[in-house]
């Protein structure tokens, strides 16, 4: 029995390479390479979940109603340590926005165009819930369901509703409530969808496009014909008044403004500690005939949606402007009886 | 070395862009749902050609449906064993009909289902489906603040609406009632739930103080201006004085005033 104990994989470099070049490649064995890749996994262990931990939804679901508009409702990790959050929307035509931080707590939040600022303060996880009316298009009697989903989703699909096309591979389809619910992966999506139709049921309707008999095509092409006329005629009107109504808008607001807001000088002396950054924007909006949307402010002062509703906001506070909601807009409007309330 | 520390870069250029393949890596949980929906798409095609042509389908649709036809077969013979050739067929079959779907669909412009269009062709079932999901929210969040809300009228009157949706009878308005009732309990839980948001911004905000003094003192050492920390301090107080006067909605304006004023001092004595 040999008591000398050889580690079997130097002893090919041992006869060729001599002993000192042996003992420097088991150095590098030893002592680099190991930590070398342990710190390589460490690191890389780390990364992988910070890089899918905040803004990363944990769970998105959505619901496809009849007609059309879709129901979203997601999970997402928040920095606990952040005041807000900004959340992107998959469209702007939102109702229904209700968000909810931990143990069921309502968040303020505000809905501006495609994203929502929410109050996060100290929540980790926020829920998000809301309706949207831009992710279905409708071509004919096809559906189409457009996302990019930032994360794998589900998708219930309407009752009744058959997919006729599909660009990608799902992951899982269910039956909810005699429903299909696909669980997508991340990434672009589109499937096209239309009502299903009973044909051993003769005239059968369809519930979403109704099909015409031939015998009433006729009428319907000629009620078609006389509507499209009638709807051309009163475009074509409105147009014309369209022109005569900037102008006639342009002189009451000129009227209004003369009569109605004060100038932006009384405002600063009635509100001497206003920040100079807000003076400017309050001079602008005296300028602009009282009012202006928030849009307008950001263009004009090319300041981020953050910052730009958080001067408005402040502006809102001292009793300096008000805001209206206008077309999906904020309209931040001078508020007219500052003197009479001093 | 070399090879050595290339190696290292390669597993963390592999670690860094691993999340975004583990998305592409995915795999259908029953492979069978491929066939059973490309089948589906299949018969719902049969019953759309045979709707809008009866025995005279135009060539290129017949041929387009042969073709999306040889799919599926295809699709069913390659499983359960060639999975990669299943979801090619499935692929394939699904861009065919959708093809044909869109051949047989009249050649109406593409619309959006905006909140324009749905005015002009309202779907009152779709309406309350959504509003009866929000209400749910909201019983959800006032249980959990205690407002002692009552929801007993907004239930009769989805449970009015329901039946009248069903029976034909319903017109817009009981949803726009609907709506309006639903404002108004939103705006009670606002008003019920604003003073546990008060308490929460408040304690999260004088958490934040004590970490923000600490910035303020080390920035100080490291040779921040005494105007710069003077301001930061007037800020601070500016934000307690507003918590004493329970004025939270300004006490946030200036947090988040004083955090940006906190992060330029940082960067000024870096």
């Amino acid at each position: 029995m040999n008591p000398e104990i050889v580690p079997m994989h130097r002893k090919e470099s041992l006869r060729e390479d001599g002993m000192l070049f042996v003992r420097t490649e088991g150095i590098v064995d030893t002592m680099v390479k190991i930590p070398l890749l342990v710190a390589s996994m460490i690191i890389v262990a780390a990364i992988m979940p910070i890089q899918s931990s905040f803004s990363s939804p944990r769970t998105l679901d959505l619901i496809i109603y009849p007609d059309g508009s879709t129901h979203v409702s997601t999970e997402i990790d928040v920095d606990p340590f952040a005041t807000d959050y900004e959340l992107d929307l998959f469209g702007s035509t939102i109702d229904n926005f209700v968000a909810v931080g931990e143990n069921e707590f309502l968040l303020t939040s505000d809905v501006i165009g495609n994203f929502a600022l929410i109050e996060t303060f100290g929540s980790s996880v926020i829920s998000v819930e809301y309706d949207i009316h831009d992710l279905v298009s409708k071509q004919g009697r096809v559906w189409t369901f457009s996302l990019d989903a930032p994360s794998n989703f589900t998708l219930l699909l309407p009752k009744n509703s058959a997919i006729v096309g599909m660009t990608n591979l799902p992951i899982n389809m269910e039956i909810v409530d005699d429903k299909n619910q696909l669980t997508l992966s991340s990434g672009n999506a589109e499937i096209n969808y239309l009502f299903s139709t009973i044909p051993t049921i003769p005239n059968v309707i369809d519930p979403v496009n109704p099909t015409l008999t031939p015998d009433y095509l006729s009428y319907a092409l000629i009620g078609g014909v006389v509507a499209a006329a009638v709807i051309g005629v009163t475009i074509i009107i409105r147009s014309k008044q369209k022109i005569v109504k900037p102008i006639q808008d342009q002189q009451l607001t000129q009227t209004a403004q003369k009569i109605e807001t004060i100038d932006a000088e009384t405002i600063f002396k009635l509100r001497p500690d206003i920040r100079e950054d807000d003076k400017e924007i309050v001079k602008f909006i005296s300028d602009n005939g009282g009012q202006a949307f928030e849009s307008e402010l950001r263009k004009k002062f090319l300041q981020p949606r953050t910052t730009m509703w958080r001067a408005v906001k402040r502006l809102e506070r001292n009793e300096i402007v008000e805001i209206e909601k206008k077309d999906l807009q904020n309209l931040v409007k001078l508020r007219k009886n500052m003197e009479e309330e001093e | 070395m070399k090879t050595l520390a290339l190696f290292t870069i390669f597993v963390l250029i592999f670690g860094t862009v691993s999340t975004s393949l583990v998305g592409d890596a995915y795999a259908q949980k029953d492979p069978n749902i491929l066939l059973r929906i490309a089948t589906q798409a299949d018969e719902q095609i049969s019953n759309q050609l045979e709707r809008s042509y009866g025995n005279s389908i135009p060539s290129d649709v017949q041929t387009l449906y042969l073709q999306g036809q040889t799919a599926v077969v295809s699709l069913k013979n390659s499983l359960p064993d060639d999975i990669e050739q299943a979801r090619e067929d499935f692929l394939m079959a699904m861009k065919l009909f959708k093809q044909i779907s869109k051949m047989i669909s009249e050649p109406i412009e593409k619309s959006t289902i905006s909140k324009s269009t749905r005015v002009a062709d309202r779907d009152l079932s779709s309406e309350l489906d959504r509003l009866e999901k929000y209400v749910e929210n909201l019983k959800t969040i006032s249980k959990k603040h205690n407002t002692g809300i009552i929801f007993d009228e907004i239930d009769q009157l989805i449970e009015s609406a329901r039946t009248q949706i069903e029976t034909e009878t319903a017109s817009p308005e009981i949803i726009d009632q609907l709506k309006h009732h639903v404002n108004s309990i939103q705006q009670k839980i606002h008003d019920s739930s604003s003073d546990g948001t008060s308490n929460r911004i408040n304690q999260f905000i004088e958490k934040q103080l004590k970490t923000i003094n600490k910035k303020l003192t080390k920035a100080s050492d490291a040779g921040a201006t005494a105007d710069q920390i003077g301001e930061a301090v007037k800020l601070i107080d500016q934000i307690k004085s507003s918590i004493e006067n329970n004025d939270i909605d300004n006490a946030k304006l200036v947090f988040h005033e004083l955090n940006k004023l906190v992060k330029n001092i940082e960067r000024s004595v870096r």
